[in-house]
Parts: C-alpha cells; sequence; structure tokens
C-alpha cells in the first residue's frame, strides 16, 4: 500500500513526461541522429561521421556566426535602451498616461508578418517613404534602396527588430517599475535627491533583475529571430543579413540538405546553451550583489 | 411518413457514401487564382472529373516563392502531392531521389512539342514532366524615352554596344533609368542574365555536364551587366523581374526583358520588341525555359494523376492555357500561326525558340543558382571584376557536379 503511495505521484508525472519526450526530447535526438549523416532528398541515408561539422566550418560559418552576434547585440542593446526609457516615460505621472500605454501596443500587437511587409515597403527606394523624405529634404538626390546594399539591409532589418520589440521589453520594465515600492522614492526625495538621481540609485539597482532577465530572453528570441530577416532580405544582398538561423533554414528547408541543416541546429543549441549558461551564472552574481546593495 | 423518413436517410447516406468513396488527388500550383490561366485550368479539371467520377482533385495555389519548396518538403516528409506544377530544373533534382514517376509520351506525342522544350524536362533517357509554362524573353523598349533621348524609334537596340548606348543616353537626358536590371537572389535574376549570355554565345555546361562558365563569352557577358548596372535603376540588387514590371509600366525605365506576359502589364506604355540583343561574340538567343507538371511517386494515385497531367496538357488545352498566360505556345498547333495574325508581337517570342538555349539542369540547382547569382550581384554592385566573378562561380559550379 505505501509502496503504491509513493508511486502515485510519479505516475501523475507521466502524462507530461510523455508529452516533453516526444515534442522535445525526441526531436532534438533526431537532430542530433541526422548531423552524423548525408540526409537529403535521397532515399537512402549514409552515416558521415563528422563530416558536416567539417564542412560547416570550411564554409565560411565563423562570418555568420559573428554577424549573428553582432546583430543579436546591436538589437538586444537597442531594445533594452530603448525599452526602458519609454517605460519610464510611461511610469512618469503625466495626464493621458493610459492612452500612451495603448499607443506603444501597435508594434506588437500586429502580427509580424503584416509589420515588416510595412517597412519593407517603407525601405523601397521608389515608392517607400524613407527614401522619398530624404529626397525631399535634399539628403539625397535619387532613390536609395534600403535593401540592395549589404550595411543598409543589416541596419534596416535592426531596425525593424527592435521596432517589433520595444513594447514588449517596455511593458516588462513598466510592471517591475511598478513594484517599487514608493517610499523609497519618498525617502529619496525627502534626501533632496534629484529626479536623475532616484533613477541612478533606485530605479535602476531595483530593476537589475529584470533587465538582466529580459535581456537573457531577448536575446534568445533575437538570436533565434527568422521571421523578420526572412521577409526583408532572406539572409541577402549577398548574405549580409544571414544569421546563424537563416543560413540553418536555408541550407535545410531551401536546398533539402538535412544532414547539413541539423549539424548548423546543433551548433545554434550549443551556442545559446553555453551563452545562457554563462549568462545565468553572471545573472545569479549580480543577484546576489543586488540583494546586499546597501 | 416513417418509411418516407427513412428512404430520404438512405439516399443521403448513399450520396454521402458515394462523396466519401471518391480519391482526392492533391495538386499544387504556383500564383495565384485569379491567374488568367486559373480559371482556364479549373474548367478543364472539372472536365476531367466528370469523366473519372471517382477521383475529386484539390487544387492549392501558393506564391511563386513558396510553391516549389512546399511541394518538395511534403514530398520528403512522405506526405507528397499527388501532383505539383515545379519549375523544370527541379526535375532533375527530385528524378534523382526517387520522388517522381517518369512520363511516357509516344513518338507523336513527342513530336508535337519544341524539341528544345523537352529537353528541359529529359535526363537519363527519360521525360520526368509534362512542360506546362514555356517562356522565351525579348527586349521591351519605351519609344517616348528613347525619343526623348534623341535616339532612334524605327527599331530597337540590336547588339549590346547599342544597348549600353542607348540606356548611357537615357539616363543622361531624360532622368529615367536607361535599364531595368533583376539582381535579387531569387531565380530569375539568373534567368535574365542567361539570355545576355547566351547571347553572347557563353554556357553553363556542356552536353555531358561538364562546366564550362569559365569562359570568354561569360565574362564579356557579365562586363556587359556590369557596365548596364551604371545606367540601371539605383539598388539592381532589391529587384526581381516582378518588381520592375511596374517601374517599365510608369516609365521609370527605358529598357528591360521580359516573357510575353509582361505585354499585358506595360500600362500605356508606346514600347517596342525586339529579340535580346546579341553581343560582341554571339547572335541573339534566349533562355527556353519551362515549368512542368510532375507527377509524385508513392501516393497510389500515381496512374490518375498521369493521366490528368496529360488531359491537361493535351495540344488544344495547352494552347487555351498559353494564350490566357501569355505564354510562349509550348506544342506545335495550327492556332499558333492565327495568334501571330492576330497579335504580330507575338513573333519576336516564337522566332526567338530555335536560337534559344535550355536552363542548365544541375541537380543541386539552388546551389547552382546562389553560385550565378552571387557572381551576377558583386559584378552589378562594382564589388567584384567580371572575370573574378566568373572564376569563382565556375569553381562552386564544378564542386557541385563532384
Amino acid at each position: 500500500m505505501t509502496r503504491r503511495r509513493d508511486l502515485f505521484p510519479y505516475l501523475l508525472l507521466l502524462p507530461a513526461l510523455a508529452l516533453t519526450l516526444a515534442i522535445v526530447a525526441w526531436p532534438l535526438a533526431e537532430t542530433f541522429r541526422l548531423s552524423f549523416t548525408d540526409a537529403s532528398m535521397k532515399p537512402v541515408t549514409t552515416y558521415v561521421g563528422f563530416a558536416n561539422y567539417a564542412k560547416i566550418f570550411r564554409s565560411g560559418f565563423e562570418e555568420i556566426i559573428g554577424r549573428t552576434l553582432l546583430w543579436a547585440s546591436l538589437s538586444v542593446s537597442l531594445k533594452i535602451l530603448l525599452g526602458l526609457l519609454v517605460a519610464v516615460l510611461l511610469n512618469a505621472a503625466v495626464p493621458g498616461r493610459a492612452l500612451f500605454r495603448i499607443l506603444v501596443m501597435p508594434p506588437w500587437i500586429v502580427p509580424i508578418a503584416i509589420g515588416v511587409f510595412m517597412w519593407s515597403w517603407m525601405y523601397n527606394g521608389q515608392f517607400g517613404m524613407i527614401s522619398g523624405l530624404l529626397q525631399r529634404f535634399g539628403l539625397i538626390s535619387e532613390p536609395f534602396e534600403f535593401m540592395a546594399y549589404g550595411t543598409s539591409s543589416f541596419i534596416a532589418t535592426v531596425v525593424t527588430d527592435v521596432w517589433i520589440g520595444v513594447p514588449l521589453v517596455s511593458l516588462y520594465f513598466l510592471a517591475a517599475m511598478q513594484g517599487i515600492s514608493k517610499e523609497l522614492y519618498e525617502a529619496a526625495w525627502v534626501d533632496g535627491a534629484s529626479r536623475l538621481y532616484r533613477f541612478r540609485r533606485v530605479t535602476l539597482p531595483l530593476l537589475l533583475p529584470s533587465i538582466a532577465t529580459m535581456a537573457l530572453l531577448s536575446a534568445i528570441w533575437t538570436f533565434n529571430s527568422f521571421d523578420i530577416i526572412w521577409i526583408l532580405t532572406e539572409g541577402g544582398p549577398r548574405g549580409a543579413t544571414t544569421t546563424m538561423i537563416i543560413d540553418t533554414y536555408k541550407t535545410a528547408i531551401s536546398r533539402f540538405r538535412y544532414g547539413e541543416g541539423a549539424a548548423r541546429a546543433v551548433l545554434i543549441l550549443l551556442f545559446l546553451s553555453a551563452f545562457t549558461s554563462v549568462y545565468v551564472y553572471l545573472l545569479l552574481r549580480l543577484t546576489r550583489k543586488g540583494g546586499t546593495h546597501d | 411518413m416513417q418509411l418516407k423518413t427513412l428512404l430520404l436517410a438512405g439516399v443521403l447516406s448513399g450520396v454521402a457514401f458515394a462523396a466519401q468513396a471518391q480519391t482526392t488527388l492533391t495538386f499544387i500550383n504556383c500564383g495565384g487564382k485569379d491567374d488568367p490561366t486559373a480559371p482556364v485550368q479549373a474548367k478543364h479539371i472539372a472536365e476531367w472529373e466528370k469523366a473519372n467520377p471517382t477521383f475529386r482533385v484539390a487544387e492549392e495555389y501558393l506564391p511563386w516563392g513558396q510553391c516549389q519548396e512546399r511541394a518538395t518538403t511534403l514530398a520528403g516528409a512522405r506526405n507528397a502531392p499527388a501532383l505539383a506544377y515545379m519549375g523544370s530544373r527541379t526535375v532533375r533534382m527530385l528524378g534523382a531521389a526517387d520522388m517522381i514517376v517518369p512520363v511516357s509520351l509516344s513518338d507523336e506525342e513527342k513530336a508535337s512539342y519544341e524539341q528544345s522544350v523537352l529537353a528541359t524536362v529529359s535526363f537519363d533517357g527519360k521525360e520526368w514532366g509534362l512542360p506546362r509554362a514555356f517562356s522565351t524573353k525579348a527586349l521591351y523598349w519605351n519609344k517616348d524615352l528613347f525619343a526623348k533621348a534623341g535616339l532612334p524609334t524605327d527599331k530597337g537596340p540590336q547588339t549590346f554596344e547599342e544597348v549600353l548606348a542607348a540606356a548611357k543616353a537615357i539616363k543622361e537626358k531624360t532622368g529615367a533609368a536607361g535599364f531595368g536590371i533583376p539582381a535579387a537572389s531569387f531565380d530569375n535574376t539568373m534567368h535574365e542574365f542567361l539570355n545576355w549570355l547566351y547571347s553572347n554565345g557563353g554556357s553553363v555546361v556542356d552536353a555531358e555536364g561538364k562546366v564550362t562558365f569559365d569562359s570568354k563569352e561569360n565574362v564579356e557577358a557579365l562586363e556587359f551587366y556590369g557596365e548596364l548596372a551604371k545606367y540601371a535603376q539605383p539598388g539592381p540588387v532589391a529587384y526581381d523581374r516582378a518588381k520592375l514590371e511596374p517601374l517599365f509600366a510608369e516609365g521609370a525605365i527605358a529598357m528591360y526583358t521580359n516573357g510575353g506576359w509582361g505585354r499585358a502589364r506595360a500600362g500605356n506604355v508606346n514600347y517596342g520588341l525586339e529579340m535580346i540583343p546579341a553581343g560582341p561574340s554571339g547572335k541573339k538567343s534566349t533562355l527556353l525555359i519551362t515549368d512542368s507538371i510532375v507527377v509524385f511517386k508513392g501516393t497510389g494515385v500515381e496512374e490518375a494523376a498521369l493521366d490528368l497531367a496529360k488531359y491537361l496538357t493535351t495540344p488544344e488545352r495547352q494552347f487555351e492555357i498559353d494564350v490566357a498566360g501569355g505564354w510562349t505556345p509550348i506544342r506545335n498547333v495550327a492556332g499558333v500561326k492565327d495568334i501571330v495574325a492576330k497579335d504580330p508581337s507575338w513573333t519576336v517570342f516564337i522566332d526567338a525558340i530555335p536560337t534559344g538555349g535550355p536552363e542548365p539542369l544541375m541537380v543541386d540547382y539552388i546551389a547552382m543558382q546562389d553560385a550565378m547569382n552571387e557572381a551576377i550581384q558583386s559584378v552589378v554592385t562594382g564589388d567584384v571584376a567580371a572575370k573574378d566573378a566568373v572564376k569563382k562561380a565556375a569553381e562552386a559550379l564544378a564542386d557541385l557536379n563532384n
């Protein structure tokens, strides 16, 4: 009877465990297995050892890793900075605050594909708003196609990603700010602390764990961001916006090289796992420091 | 009353059973249901369904950028559609992967196709699809812009040199771009360049499939493209061919190349048509490009799907589709002479057929396209010299063949 009672909680966990195995563990294991094969459209698949991994690094993958890191770090930094700024503004006691809080939401509410198509038109040289305005103000003499050049395409994809990501970040920070006790601000105010000083010494330290958490989540999302780049540039021109996830998709899905694509996916997984481990370690240290903040 | 109810229920059950007994043939198409060919094909399918009541055809239309990938991915997941509309360049890969079934054609059926058309779906001595859409390309030129630039308007440019001179004059004197170059990371960037490459006597592979890309003719063609880019619309890398159509219709570009359907998309432009001009080392030519209906293997309905594909592509039905889509007629039917007599603008597209070359067939056609697009983009942007770009592309193509 006791033994039965001991097993019962584990039996209750079984459905969840089975589901996790089916939708997480099995695909993951299958990806690892595929990465050691030459799986493609061919009916026969052969074991190739580490050949797919060796091939990746012979094909200039380091450049793609560097580009991905640059793209993600630029985008995450801007989202955090702008998100913080917007949260501070939305937290300020101004008339119509509720309206401003609603107005900040559209980029996040609008389906991503529609938002990105809108930006795609804005970046168009012949019919787009940005090129049109630049021409009207005499800053350029002829239409500028943002998607035709490597640097402008890269910046355009970052800007679009930031536009879509800022509302969520700012709402998260706003919620965290509203959890900070008003008494702390009142005490600082009584001590004669200026607005900027209160932000630096009260708001920012207490927001630090939230900032760190959001930065980690945002980094993972941004690192794996596919739809924005794919809709805008498909990784072009000449690979200027090809990040690791775009390269993986092109290899596995567009070129039907499933084995090589799986090897890339495994590398992304290892990369993100390492990044997350370091980040969590630093976060814990930071949080502990935050706890002893004087 | 009860008896009547029972009888009615019996009839309804019978109808429902009969409906369930129908086998569905999934047919993936590229484009949209608003394409001019869609209602014609739907009519033909309805006729076939009437003659084959045990089958129902489920047509699915997907955008051009996704349809081929979708059909192939489904086939890879062992959930293939019965048949699909695919670029003929994919048939070699699909055939090599044992995913599609060959099509048997009688000598009479073969004779009704242009030989060069059938070559686009043939390898290993078999035909692997039924050509559905065929295009040759021509040079569209805006007569009003030519006149404004002081250029002759009785006939358009005939050589690379004349194209360059006209593009330069138009850019300098009219404010419009001299030429519309498509150079996006898309299939028609490679296709458009192949028109010029073939018109300069160039090639990608020889009859044995050996890569012949690193040649004097190809370097010349790419150098010409790089030079032409100086007078083209700003940022060619942002444009595929479809995006050039509205620019031509608005008079923002004076020249570009397109298939027969471009005539219906030229707006009110007073335009002329010429065969693709000849390069210094070649004669006027064009890329012969086809899309085909392929039948997937392992669906259990291969026989019916083949029957449907053949039904849809019989000479008369195919001709009806060609006319609706503005496509160059695929099969030799009497009606071809009539449409030329009725609309002489067909002449350049039909006269180009014997001069043209097929799309090169490689198993990894996406990698082939990427290698050639990289060469085109790097030269159009002025980043790499044509000679180096051709050499690099030739090496990449040779790697694909190994």
